[in-house]
């Protein structure tokens, strides 16, 4: 037993690892994750000298060889057990049509509308859904969404995945609550690895939360999170991840939305925690009438690095997105979005936008920038932009001016500037939370 | 009169906070209870000035003089414990605040003004914010839009006279209250500013403006001339009328003629 515990805290990041987090599982899903450990070793890591990664100094915010693959042990399926923090974060999730609650990785809650079940939803870990929905998890895992080729951080997250949620929704049922996993982390210097497959046949409906959460690390500690997200034709999709770790936590994230015809695929990133924050979003639109709404909200302070790297790639024809991220940046934080609007050849009738708006409340804080398009096709309507702007000293001394003291000024602002993100939200259970969250981190900073 | 003034400034002098330009340049002035006075004067004269200054603009800096609120030291508060002490600035430009609606804005700041401790009731408020723009014939809708987003100039002022009836000062600076104003809209504010002036006789209201136009509505019992940073002179209302009949130019010649 302390032989077995021994072993896994030193469990460095490595080809052994592989099969060892692989050792009970079929031979294709082994042969995906040595593949994909291929994939790893043969990508270098990526240097500010790809366009990509320019900003988000690798060498300088990640050291992956101080890593270990977390080997907590599983915490009790008994909420009272649960830090305070955790369960606050789920007393605000008033609304459920399914929840998973994870510790340190490890499913330790698991509960479904009994109605939906009967329906055919299924929400499992993806272990699971390996032995029991085979078909559907080898069709989609790591191949047509975040395959390893994708880049250096989606191959080692196929390789190492050691936690995962499969959702499938069969065709034409509707989920009138939102599905909430909340994870929790406890592990200082360790890597965790986890991966979200959600299908929604067709026009089925869900919306999905997705939510991180941790106290502070003393070791830096890393979260990767690989999304694959099919919606068939039809389907309204809406997939939400708030990340609320705590600093030390370098929380990396590679997600994909694949839009079938007609159905409707909207995104929310939410980052507010972590000390490094790394979101590569990809939305495929890969039918007539497909549409994704891309949202995102970030605020940081003191020294936190948020680093959005997002692209809409416009497959088919007729097809719409619209991307709206903001940000309110305090302290010595920095943001980065990089964007990108990708009309195929052949996408006629596209309707693509990309807007990013910075708010900076102090001098030290810094948003770049750096929106593109990449048209191959005629008759499609595009647009992009993005500003950076000051909370100016007249705005704050209006407020001032009416009474508020200085810290409740800034808040009102900031709020402001978020909340036409949160105004944006197309289905149900979600604002309210994350309005919460939000004003949550702005009393933090009084 | 026989109170002690509610404003008292003595030998005020203000610079452009990172600059040495002196615009005011010594002024005395005091204001009792339920008291209105005019400070009129041409473009630059610093009027807008002394108005930024006693609502503590952090772009001036107070190089000498004193000035006294309801008995006590203004100058070392910050802008927002003036406006609790019971100081309104009608902004001749007021900000927009996109994404912040007048009730949640009311709301922070009715909370603010609320001594430590004391959460507001949230109906009395919305009671208490419906009432007051009943009493300025404003609709209910107009709460939910966005600080002086996308306002009309008519609007903004609207908005500034709301804020000042939900905050009931003591003491009202009204800065170029009727600039940007058709005479439609200019009824309406200076309206607005008269049922408040009714229903709190006490409270005491400077009105700095250019013309004599807005005068005619919101009658100063005292009108004070202000030229290149000083009081040249103060009197009565005809004063204004004077100046109308006249302009600044024989005061700007005089101050010239004085100089030399």
């Amino acid at each position: 037993m302390i032989g077995e515990l021994m072993e896994g805290v030193t469990e460095a990041l490595n080809g052994a690892a592989v099969g060892r987090v692989s050792t009970r599982e079929p031979n294709w899903l082994r042969e995906r994750r040595d593949h994909a450990w291929d994939v790893y070793e043969r990508t270098p890591m990526p240097t500010t000298k790809l366009e990509e990664w320019r900003y988000t100094d690798l060498k300088k915010k990640l050291d992956l060889g101080a890593l270990k693959l977390s080997e907590a042990p599983p915490a009790p399926d008994r909420a009272e057990a649960w830090p305070l923090r955790l369960r606050e974060a789920m007393a605000l999730d008033r609304e459920a049509s399914g929840r998973i609650v994870l510790f340190d990785g490890h499913t330790v809650h698991t509960e479904l509308d009994p109605e939906l079940e009967a329906k055919g939803v299924v929400l499992c870990s993806l272990h699971e859904a390996v032995e029991s929905h085979t078909e559907l998890v080898k069709e989609y895992l790591a191949t047509q969404a975040v395959p390893p080729e994708e880049g250096k951080f989606a191959a080692l997250n196929a390789a190492l995945w050691n936690d995962g949620i499969f959702l499938h929704v069969p065709r034409g049922v509707h989920l009138d609550c939102p599905v909430r996993i909340t994870r929790w982390f406890t592990e200082s210097g360790a890597a965790y690895f986890s991966r979200t497959l959600i299908v929604a046949d067709t026009a089925s409906r869900v919306s999905y939360v997705d939510e991180f959460l941790s106290d502070d690390f003393e070791a830096q500690t890393l979260t990767s999170s690989a999304v694959e997200v099919i919606a068939r034709d039809g389907a309204q999709v809406q997939y939400v991840a708030v990340q609320r770790l705590g600093r030390g936590a370098f929380y990396q994230s590679v997600q994909r939305t694949l839009a079938g015809r007609d159905s409707t695929l909207d995104t929310l990133n939410v980052a507010l925690g972590a000390t490094t924050t790394r979101v590569d979003l990809n939305a495929r639109l890969l039918g007539p009438g497909a549409n994704s709404d891309m949202l995102g909200l970030y605020f940081g302070d003191d020294n936190q690095h948020f680093d959005f790297n997002t692209s809409q790639d416009h497959v088919s024809d007729n097809a719409g997105s619209d991307l709206l991220y903001k940000g309110a940046l305090d302290g010595h934080s920095r943001a980065v979005f990089r964007g990108i609007i990708r009309v195929h050849k052949g996408a006629q009738k596209t309707d693509a936008y990309q807007t990013n708006r910075n708010l900076l409340l102090s001098p030290h804080a810094r948003a770049d920038s750096l929106p593109n398009l990449e048209i191959e096709a005629d008759d499609v309507k595009c647009s992009h932009g993005a500003t950076v702007g000051q909370l100016d000293e007249e705005a704050k001394f209006y407020l001032m001016s009416r009474g508020l003291p200085r810290i409740a000024a800034e808040r009102l602002v900031v709020l402001g500037f978020l909340g036409e993100v949160l105004s944006r939200l197309p289905l149900g259970g979600v604002g309210h939370k994350v309005t919460r969250v939000i004003e949550e981190k702005l009393g933090h900073d009084v | 009169m026989s109170d002690a003034p509610i404003l008292k400034i003595a030998g005020l002098r203000a610079k452009v906070a990172e600059d040495e330009l002196e615009i005011l340049k010594g002024v005395d002035l005091a204001l009792g209870k339920g008291e209105i006075h005019a400070i009129m004067g041409p473009n630059g004269s610093g009027k807008s000035t002394l108005a930024k200054v006693l609502a503590g603009h952090p772009g001036y800096e107070v190089t000498a003089g004193t000035v006294e609120f309801h008995g006590k030291d203004l100058l070392g508060l910050e802008p927002d414990e003036r406006s609790r002490a019971g100081i309104f600035l009608a902004f001749q430009y007021p900000v927009d605040i996109p994404g912040v609606s007048i009730a949640n804005f009311m709301r922070t700041a009715v909370q603010a003004h609320l001594p430590e401790g004391e959460e507001l009731d949230l109906f009395d408020f919305q009671d208490m914010l419906l009432e007051r723009m009943e009493m300025l014939e404003m609709e209910p809708a107009f709460a939910e839009r966005h600080v002086n987003d996308g306002f009309s100039g008519g609007e903004k002022k609207r908005n500034e006279i709301l804020q000042m009836a939900v905050l009931k000062p003591s003491l009202a600076l009204m800065d170029e209250t009727d600039s940007g104003l058709d005479i439609d809209a200019l009824k309406i504010v200076s309206g607005g500013v008269n049922k408040l002036a009714e229903e709190n006789p006490d409270m005491a209201i400077l009105v700095i403006t250019h013309y004599q136009r807005l005068l005619g509505y919101i009658k100063p019992h005292h009108v004070h001339v202000m030229v290149e940073g000083r009081i040249v002179q103060s009197g009565g209302p005809e004063i204004a009328l004077e100046l109308e009949e006249e302009g600044y130019k024989s005061w700007q010649a005089h101050e010239l003629s004085a100089g030399a």
